[in-house]
């Protein structure tokens, strides 16, 4: 958009344009440096990562991945993060599927309001559900285990879940109920028909971006889980925490935590707007 | 048709459950608020009436001290994060530019953790770091960036804007693609210049965008935990300590569950001021 002028301006445009292009790969570099950084970071041996004023050119050493892959500090969190994730997806999968279809494709009484209490849950300050649980999950045995983590998490996921889901069932034309009814279905006809052909893809990125925010989160089991199942935010956060900085294996950590992600979120991007909107803006 | 009347409930049965489940944690935490409940004591919480609230609100200071930081954080960070967000978002549109490209490789802060792209701008913002060095190229002066109380609260807004001005430029982006081409060309038959061709024409059809980034962006900093917990604990001395910072020392550290309580039912009356909003965005089918 606001592109030719007059050819009177076109000397002024062309420069408006560099200027432009300029201003962009500024605000790229911005984005990008700290990424750019803390990978050299996770490449340098401990002397390079001390060294000042900072190194830019060094000798590459694969040595700080090699020490985290064997750390159990590392791998422990790791693997929690797996399971804590996954679990937490499948019972929001479970419970958000169902309630999404009845919001997108049912009328009933209530509807917006039980939705935006369905939504509110991702508005409130995680730790006034948080801090009530820590004194209840302690006298009920979940504080540190995954259970009470995969029950936590569902305040994250499902809100997303719902929203994002229902969006993308509101997409289907309305016409196909119709259809499915002349035909003599029930509405679980179409409500196989429409998840497992029509809406799959919508689906499957819902369930990615809820992924994404459930790896990345970080208070639930900062103050919900101890040693035994606590995540990789938090599990990396300790190696930042002691004094020996260990920047180098710190970044190396950072680097394995987030690669996975961001190849994942590649094929995700065309509904990130959604995810990010829980639903509310349709990208 | 009695089945498929009550259908729907039955198949939100399992979400409306979780919500009756997550009632009984809030509920009980909002009573506590008004307990003296402390879990160093151990002992049962007896009703108190206000008193937490005066403790935290009026006698010690704390509570008013931690609201002007989340309103300072929440002002800051959404002020610089739209404007920002909207001058990128322009920029992508301008003709000739690889729009995919460059958002593809913009939005990547946005999707790792907060905490660990905390954890990098902490190593970058060490006195010795190489934030300090580069200013050094330009003869600038080094900062204590997290260290001191003058600079540590802007310090974590920077981080803020790093991870979540792409949120800003993709809602805006998404926004500026559904305005047709046609309005444009409208506009600069009638002459309109580019500054005016914005302000007239691009901020007033992206209003409904703008309340969902101010919306979205406002609550999440109203209650950032993840940043500010990461970067400074609060520090130094209190210089970004939040409600909702605030509401974990003295909850989870030192276990006063009953004043902790208070922060964090403030914190949601804030939050929730904010989301209804939204709500009745959506109402007015705006967005």
């Amino acid at each position: 958009m606001f592109g030719k002028g007059s050819s009177k301006a076109s000397r002024a445009r062309r420069r408006n344009d560099v200027l432009a292009f300029v201003a962009l790969l500024a605000y790229t570099a911005f984005a990008l440096f700290p990424l750019f950084w803390i990978f050299l970071l996770s490449l340098k041996t401990q002397r390079d990562v001390i060294a000042t004023p900072p190194k830019f050119f060094f000798t590459p050493t694969f040595q700080n991945y090699a020490e985290v892959l064997s750390r159990p500090d590392f791998l422990t969190p790791f693997k929690n993060s797996v399971i804590v994730t996954s679990g937490s997806l499948l019972l929001s999968a479970l419970i958000a599927l169902p309630a999404a279809y009845a919001l997108a494709r049912m009328e009933f009484r209530g509807k917006e309001d039980l939705a935006f209490s369905f939504l509110s849950l991702r508005f409130a300050p995680e730790l006034i559900i948080l801090l009530p649980l820590f004194v209840i999950y302690q006298s009920f045995g979940l504080y540190d285990t995954y259970i009470g983590l995969i029950l936590v998490y569902q305040l994250i996921t499902f809100p997303l879940m719902v929203w994002m889901m229902r969006s993308f069932l509101e997409d289907v034309p309305k016409e196909l109920e119709e259809a499915v009814q002349i035909d003599g279905g029930s509405w679980f006809t179409s409500f196989r028909m429409i998840i497992t052909r029509i809406a799959l893809p919508g689906l499957a990125a819902s369930c990615v971006l809820s992924f994404i925010y459930a790896w990345n989160h970080f208070v639930f089991a900062l103050v919900l889980a101890s040693q035994r199942t606590q995540v990789i935010t938090g599990g990396l956060l300790q190696f930042i925490s002691f004094e020996q900085i260990q920047w180098g294996a710190m970044a190396a950590g950072v680097m394995l935590a987030i690669i996975p992600e961001f190849i994942i979120a590649v094929f995700a991007l065309r509904y990130m707007i959604r995810g990010l909107t829980a639903g509310t803006v349709k990208g | 048709m009695n089945t498929s009347r009550r259908l729907p409930y039955l198949l939100m049965l399992p979400g409306i459950a979780l919500l009756l489940a997550v009632l009984y944690p809030f509920l009980s935490g909002v009573y506590w608020s008004f307990t003296n409940f402390d879990l160093t004591l151990g002992q049962n919480p007896a009703f108190s009436g206000l008193t937490n609230y005066l403790q935290a609100f009026a006698l010690s200071g704390e509570g008013l001290h931690a609201i002007l930081v989340t309103f300072a954080y929440a002002a800051l960070a959404v002020a610089v994060q739209t404007l920002l967000g909207f001058g990128v978002a322009l920029l992508l549109m301008r003709e000739g530019l690889h729009i995919r490209f460059f958002r593809a490789l913009i939005v990547l802060p946005l999707l790792m953790p907060p905490v660990i792209a905390t954890m990098m701008w902490r190593v970058m913002m060490t006195p010795d770091g190489v934030l300090n060095y580069m200013l050094s190229w330009v003869y600038l002066p080094a900062f204590d960036w997290l260290g001191s109380t003058s600079t540590a609260l802007f310090s974590v807004v920077l981080i803020d804007t790093w991870i979540y001005t792409p949120f800003v430029i993709l809602i805006l982006l998404a926004g500026m693609q559904s305005i047709p081409t046609e309005v444009h060309e409208a506009a600069r038959v009638d002459g309109a210049s580019y500054l005016r061709e914005i302000w007239n024409l691009v901020v007033p059809l992206l209003r409904p965008f703008f309340i969902i980034v101010i919306v979205f962006r406002g609550i999440d900093s109203l209650k950032m935990f993840d940043i500010i917990y990461t970067a400074t604990r609060g520090g130094p001395i209190n210089a970004t300590m939040n409600l909702h910072v605030q509401s974990y020392f003295t909850g989870i550290r030192s276990l006063n569950i009953g004043y902790s309580m208070t922060f964090l039912v403030v914190l949601w009356v804030l939050c929730y001021a904010l989301a209804f909003v939204l709500l009745r965005v959506r109402r007015g089918r705006l967005a």
